[in-house]
């Protein structure tokens, strides 16, 4: 059996366990509940005062899930290597002729492709109910935008929940550690990146790196530099960005920094999970 | 498969699981590795399993571990002692484990036939929803299955029920004859039936190692218990070296070798006074003539 073969197992056996798995029927209720959320009270609110509802919905939407999807990405994989290797599963699967890195492209793959996939359908299906239920003309372009930077972020925050549950063989202090992880992710944004620099006087470019550096603020950059730059809702740190880059570069920076960073985490816990022991 | 284990060493931070193991297992050898809970056998079938770093020296017919690959692998089956709780159905996770070793479904449902289990009437159920027996005999038919060269069985019927674990050691006794069995556990009846040879593990080091009859002789001993009535038999029993126990029973240990004598006097003695009789093995923890001695 070849490499690809033999991923396409493990891939297999990994879908049947995630379509049984608690985590994937919350994260559809969430992503439900959320696009529900908006397209009721967004658009409700816009038939009052007349803005466009629909790309308001998305926009709030988009901007909620930019918070949530680490959260649910982390949670979802910073157990899944140590989970395997205590109930045993990861001993019986490569008891078998199933290389490691096999095991862990397929595992990754199913992970990804099970967060990934609900978004994909949901963020265009909202865009329908508004389209046929509302009567509301839908931002495509926009609704596409979503949906690329939310996909690197949850690319990105798999591949540093996979590398947690790598490393960390205790599953209680990996969700810990994934837990903290995201904390950092979504604090460390505009206000909380102002008190960084004033706490501890760090000159504003270190305060602009950061904020591009963090794979949370990168994304909500991209996602709001659909609109036009303004203060009350880019926060004093992107708004700097935003004028100083351009929107283009957000849209790349928001994009591709994720995925790079998520590639990184990636390889290195691929690295680490075929040098140590299994159990 | 021949194996060869040479100054093998595992540590876990400050524990040494394993301490300068060596042994061989030549091809065809049905052999038992036992001891008591973290002895280290576990830490060893793992190592030969390849899913620990160890220090020392693992060769499968010459061929060092790491070379072995995935070629190597395919000739190693195993069946763990605790089975994993997936909530796949059991028709993903045999044809998982299955397809990888290119066997088929068919091969599989006729051996877990064999151990007494219908694998297509439990096929579209979670394995984790089967009972500890249940997935013990399809990991079991998995391995019996895989056609491997080397079968390494983590007490492998602890969970099955006396009709299905007879089954069970009718085909490990059916294998191949350049199969290569190493299996860990706990009960005389498995050593007695599948092994010529044992290796006891104590604190990670090798304790003892030879012949399965020599452990047996030494380690085992019979319970013969006897219920009778009457004060002839309680005569009797109690010049033969029986004590007294609840409701009319009687019982004496005594080495195994006795056993069948032992039995046939009763028959003759107590002809008649006999309303039941039990003879079982039963291990002890010191070998029965280091315990004499003492």
């Amino acid at each position: 059996m070849n490499a690809r073969a033999e991923v396409l197992v493990v891939a297999r056996l990994d879908l049947a366990e995630v379509l049984r798995s608690r985590w994937l029927i919350f994260c559809l209720v969430v992503h439900g509940v959320l696009a529900a959320t908006f397209v009721l009270v967004g658009l409700r609110e816009s038939g009052v005062i007349g803005f466009t509802g629909m790309g308001r919905a998305l926009m709030s939407w988009s901007h909620a899930l930019l918070f949530l999807l680490p959260l649910l990405a982390l949670t979802a994989t910073g157990q899944v290597v140590n989970s395997a290797r205590d109930d045993g599963s990861l001993e019986l699967l490569l008891s078998n002729p199933v290389s490691r890195t096999a095991w862990f492209v397929g595992t990754s793959l199913v992970r990804t492709g099970a967060l990934v996939v609900p978004l994909f359908v949901a963020m265009p299906l909202l865009g329908l109910v508004g389209s046929l239920a509302f009567g509301q003309d839908v931002p495509w372009g926009f609704l596409a935008r979503g949906m690329v930077v939310s996909a690197a972020l949850l690319v990105c925050f798999v591949a540093i929940g996979l590398a947690v549950s790598t490393l960390v063989r205790n599953q209680a202090k990996a969700l810990m550690l994934a837990v903290l992880i995201w904390a950092l992710g979504v604090a460390l944004i505009d206000f909380g990146l102002v008190g960084v620099m004033l706490q501890w006087d760090l000159p504003p470019s270190a305060v602009f790196a950061l904020a591009v550096l963090n794979p949370v603020q990168s994304a909500r950059l991209a996602l709001l530099s659909a609109a036009q730059p303004e203060l009350s809702t880019f926060g004093p740190v992107g708004f700097f960005l935003a004028n100083r880059i351009g929107p283009s570069w957000l849209l790349v920076i928001g994009v591709v920094w994720p995925l790079l960073l998520g590639a990184a985490a990636w390889v290195f816990a691929l690295r680490s999970f075929r040098r140590r022991d299994l159990l | 498969m021949n194996v060869e284990v040479r100054g093998l060493g595992k540590r876990f931070r400050r524990v040494v699981a394993l301490h300068e193991v060596s042994l061989q297992l030549s091809a065809g050898s049905r052999t038992a590795l036992i001891g008591p809970n973290g002895s280290g056998k576990s830490t060893l079938v793992r190592a030969l399993l390849g899913l620990l770093e160890v220090d020392g020296e693992l060769c499968f017919d010459g061929m060092p571990r790491h070379g072995g690959g995935r070629e190597l692998a395919s000739r190693i089956a195993y069946v763990p002692q605790i089975a994993p709780r997936l909530a796949a159905p059991v028709r993903d996770v045999v044809r998982a484990a299955a397809g990888l070793r290119g066997r088929s479904w068919g091969a599989v449902a006729a051996l877990a036939a064999q151990l007494r289990l219908d694998l297509d009437a439990l096929a579209a159920r979670p394995f984790r929803a089967l009972s500890g027996g249940q997935r013990q005999k399809v990991l079991a038919a998995l391995a019996l299955a895989s056609g491997a060269e080397l079968l390494l069985f983590d007490e492998p019927t602890a969970s099955m029920d006396p009709a299905s674990r007879n089954e069970f050691f009718r085909l490990v006794e059916g294998l191949p004859t350049g199969s290569t069995v190493l299996l860990c556990s706990h009960r005389l009846d498995e050593i007695r039936r599948l092994v010529d040879r044992v290796v006891v593990l104590d604190e990670g080091r090798i304790a003892w190692q030879g012949a399965a009859e020599t452990y047996l002789a030494e380690h085992a001993e019979a319970v013969i218990e006897v219920r009778a009535d009457g004060a002839p038999a309680a005569g009797w029993l109690t010049a033969n070296g029986f004590t007294a126990g609840l409701a009319g029973w009687w019982s004496r240990a005594l080495p195994v070798g006795q056993r069948a004598r032992v039995v046939a006097d009763i028959g003759q003695q107590l002809n008649g006074q006999v309303q039941d009789l039990m003879a079982r093995d039963v291990e002890r923890l010191q070998p029965v003539t280091k315990e004499r001695r003492s």
